[in-house]
């Protein structure tokens, strides 16, 4: 047997080695003694009987071919062919419902534009109705101011018409009074009645100073 | 001084035949194929037309790693007939290699020269049946021999470093990266398994704690040969498809 030696110093591994033994009893020193030259002649024999660790043996060749060329043709001839059927045509209908989902949502697409450009449309022509209602109703008011203006205006004139003829003739009345008023005044203070025509001048010419 | 015994390079390496020409390796190597097989069976069983879920997703995730990661990176379109052999190249090698960390098993398939001889010498005579059906006998090795923009003085020293390369190296490469790895990897395994049970079963007391750093490296090791069995997989698949490739379309 090939025995390990470890060399150890204060508790610490400081060397291992392995060394060809036979495979019967080998000691150490035997070892130690095969690793410097100086093999035992049992030994050396051991190792020659000994088969190549790395030789490869005919049946485990047999058995790596005959299993390998086994599972190559289930594969090759049954099972892949089938497995990449399935695969191919579960893609084919993956691509196929994609496809089909983009058809629908390209005519949802065209279905929102085309109510979109119709409720364009619907907006702008309400927009229109309003505007003319506006303007309508923007003349009708209008119309109805200007009769309403007119007829206020109308009205203003005949008062003020009015006005000026009751302040006419209210001023000719205090006139008459004042001129009454002012030849008895006179008349007493005088003794005799002043003219008539005097005292109207005088009560004109007085109240049209205090007027203006 | 403490000495442990270090099992034979032949005893972690050879088994003996559990029936008659019938051992470990055999073993594996039926395994490999009757679980690649049970996988596609399940897998078969599903309905395809719905989305695929547990054994038959693992399955398609096969078929569309090697389809996408291994023939469309190396072949192209053309290579995609190719599926079938290099699936099942993949999955043979992952199969063989990761009993290697599967308590009871502990022996990758791969780490015995056979398999990976088998295997390398079926890819030789595959991507070279195919260059000669597609190029034709002269053609193909003077595409592989003579390859072009080398000027002609340089062919004397060309054209032997590629017949060494392509014919004989080849082959030989592909093999021994696979076994040397697989074997590589299980030696180390059986070294720090074995270091950490005699530490941990030392007389001396003081050497019992030392044996968690050897524990710790056979749990990184064993993490890291899980990463090697796929890897190995891989590359082995995808120098398979470049050969092929190379060989059907030396242009490219």
């Amino acid at each position: 047997m090939p025995t390990v030696i470890v060399t150890q110093s204060s508790g610490h591994i400081v060397q291992v080695r392995l060394v060809a033994g036979d495979t019967t009893e080998t000691t150490v020193a035997e070892a130690l003694a095969a690793t410097s030259g100086e093999a035992s002649p049992t030994a050396e024999t051991a190792v020659k009987a000994a088969p190549n660790p790395i030789a490869p043996e005919t049946k485990e060749i047999a058995w790596a071919a005959g299993s390998f060329i086994v599972l190559l043709v289930v594969l090759r001839y049954f099972l892949f062919p089938k497995l990449k059927k399935g695969m191919d045509e579960r893609y084919a209908s993956v691509r196929s419902d994609s496809e089909g989902a983009d058809r629908v949502r390209a005519e949802a697409n065209a279905d929102v534009a085309e109510y979109e450009k119709a409720l364009a449309a619907v907006r702008a022509e309400a927009a229109g109705r309003v505007d003319a209602a506006r303007q309508t109703v923007d003349n009708e008011r209008n119309t109805q101011l200007a009769q309403v203006n007119g007829r206020i205006a109308a009205a203003r004139a005949d008062a003020d018409q009015k006005n000026a003829a009751a302040r006419e003739a209210a001023q000719s009345d205090v006139a008459s009074a004042v001129a009454t008023v002012a030849s008895r005044v006179a008349e007493i203070a005088l003794g005799k009645a002043p003219e008539a025509s005097v005292v109207s001048a005088a009560v004109a010419s007085a109240m049209e100073g205090s007027r203006s | 001084m403490i000495a442990l015994e270090f099992p034979e390079i032949n005893s972690i390496l050879r088994w003996k035949d559990l029936f008659p020409t019938f051992n470990k390796i055999a073993l594996i190597a039926v395994l490999a194929a009757v679980i690649s097989i049970a996988i596609f069976m399940l897998a078969l069983r599903q309905d395809h037309r719905e989305a695929p879920k547990g054994i038959r997703n693992l399955a398609e995730v096969i078929v569309e790693f090697i389809e996408d990661g291994v023939v469309m990176q190396t072949m192209g379109k053309e290579g995609l007939p190719w599926t079938p052999f290099l699936m099942t190249m993949f999955l043979f090698i992952y199969l063989c290699n990761v009993p290697g960390i599967i308590p009871f098993f502990q022996m990758p398939a791969t780490a015995r020269m056979a398999v990976p001889l088998f295997l390398a010498l079926m890819v030789w005579v595959i991507y070279n049946v195919v260059g000669i059906k597609h190029q034709g006998v002269l053609g193909y090795f003077k595409s592989t021999l003579f390859p072009p923009g080398v000027p002609k003085a340089l062919y004397i020293l060309v054209t032997p470093i590629e017949f060494i390369s392509a014919i004989i190296v080849r082959p030989f490469s592909l093999a021994v990266r696979l076994f040397a790895n697989m074997m590589a990897g299980h030696i180390l395994l059986v070294t720090f398994a074995l270091l950490s049970e005699a530490l941990f079963q030392a007389k001396d007391k003081i050497l019992i704690p030392v044996g968690i750093l050897p524990f710790f490296m056979l749990i990184f090791l064993t993490s890291f040969e899980v990463l090697v069995a796929f890897l190995q997989a891989y590359i082995f698949a995808m120098l398979t498809a470049v050969y092929i490739g190379g060989a059907a379309h030396p242009e490219h």
